[in-house]
C-alpha cells in the first residue's frame, strides 16, 4: 500500500488520537510538525508511576517531545522537576499529565511527596 | 538513636499483650478494622503535627500521611461496600487505639525541635511495627482476594512511608 505524505501524515494523527482514546500506558504516539526546513518528529514518551517507581526511570528525549505521566498507584504522587521548574502537580490513581520538554529542561525530578522517587530525563533520543 | 529505640520498644510494648492473642487468627474484616483504625491514628498524629511542627519536612511527611491514609482509606471502605461487609472491632484495634492515646497526649505537650524528633521517631517506629503485622500475620492468612489485594498496595504505600520516615529521623536529629 502506498500512502502520499497527506496520507502518511494522517495516519500518524490517527494513530496518535487512537492510542490517546483508548488510553494505552505503553503508546509512542508520534505527532509530524514540520515548520518548512527541518520536520522533527515529536514524540510521546510515557512514564508509569507504579509501586512508587517511575518506569522507566529514564527517558531520552528530544526538545518538543512530550512526557506523558500516568499515575498507576493508589496512593497520589507527582512528577516534579529537582530545580522546580515544572511539576505535574497532584495526580490520583489512573490520572495523566503531559508536559512538553523544552530547552533549557531540568531533567533530574522527584516525586514531591515521596522524595526518594527519582526520574531522570536525558537528551540525545 | 537511643529515644528511637525507645520509641519503638513503645509501640512495640504497647502492642505486645494484643500480639500474644495472635493477628494472623483475625478475620478479613477484623483485619480490615485493624488497617482503618491504623490508618486514622497516623492521620490524627499528621494533624497533630501540622497544628504544631514548622520543621518543612514534617510539615511535608505529615501532609503526605494524610494524602495516602485518606487514600487507603476511600479505598478500602469503598471495597467493603462493594463486598456489603462492615468493619469488626477487635483486640488489636484497641491495643492500637490505646497506644496512640498515650502518643498523641505526649506529643502534644511538646513543641519546636523536640517535637519534631519524637513526631519522627515514633512515625518509623509505627510504621515498622504495624508493616511488620500486616506484612507477617495479616497478608499471608487473608482469605478474600480483593481484600489481599488491597492490603498489598496498602503495605507498599506504608513501607514507602517507612523509607521516608527514616529521611524525615535523620533531617530533624540534633
Amino acid at each position: 500500500m502506498r500512502l502520499t505524505r497527506r496520507g502518511t501524515l494522517r495516519g500518524a494523527v490517527g494513530a496518535a488520537l487512537a492510542a490517546l482514546m483508548a488510553g494505552r500506558a505503553d503508546a509512542h504516539a508520534g505527532l509530524i510538525h514540520g515548520h518548512g526546513q527541518k520536520a522533527h518528529r515529536h514524540l510521546v514518551h510515557d512514564v508509569d508511576i507504579r509501586a512508587f517507581r517511575f518506569q522507566p526511570a529514564r527517558v531520552a528525549v528530544r526538545v518538543g517531545d512530550t512526557l506523558r505521566f500516568a499515575n498507576r498507584d493508589l496512593a497520589p504522587h507527582s512528577a516534579t522537576a529537582g530545580d522546580g521548574s515544572w511539576d505535574t502537580g497532584l495526580l490520583n490513581r489512573g490520572e495523566t499529565a503531559d508536559i512538553e520538554v523544552t530547552e533549557g529542561f531540568a531533567g533530574a525530578y522527584i516525586c514531591a511527596f515521596h522524595p526518594h522517587m527519582k526520574g531522570e530525563v536525558g537528551f540525545g533520543a | 538513636m537511643k529515644s528511637l529505640l525507645l520509641s519503638a520498644a513503645m509501640v512495640a510494648a504497647t502492642l505486645s499483650p494484643a500480639l500474644a492473642q495472635d493477628p494472623a487468627a483475625l478475620s478479613d474484616l477484623e483485619m480490615a478494622h485493624v488497617a482503618y483504625t491504623a490508618d486514622n491514628i497516623d492521620i490524627r498524629q499528621a494533624h497533630l503535627a501540622l497544628a504544631i511542627s514548622d520543621n518543612p519536612e514534617v510539615r511535608a511527611f505529615a501532609e503526605t500521611m494524610l494524602r495516602d491514609h485518606t487514600a487507603v482509606n476511600e479505598q478500602a471502605l469503598a471495597l467493603l461496600q462493594k463486598l456489603g461487609a462492615a468493619p469488626e472491632d477487635n483486640f488489636l484495634s484497641q491495643a492500637l487505639n490505646a497506644g496512640a492515646e498515650a502518643i498523641i497526649d505526649e506529643l502534644a505537650s511538646l513543641r519546636g525541635a523536640e517535637f519534631d524528633r519524637r513526631y519522627a521517631e515514633n512515625e518509623l517506629a509505627y510504621h515498622q511495627t504495624v508493616n511488620g503485622v500486616v506484612g507477617d500475620a495479616f497478608i499471608p492468612n487473608i482469605e478474600n482476594a480483593e481484600v489481599k489485594a488491597l492490603f498489598e498496595a496498602g503495605l507498599e504505600i506504608f513501607k514507602a512511608h517507612e523509607g521516608h520516615a527514616e529521611m524525615m529521623v535523620k533531617a530533624v536529629a540534633p
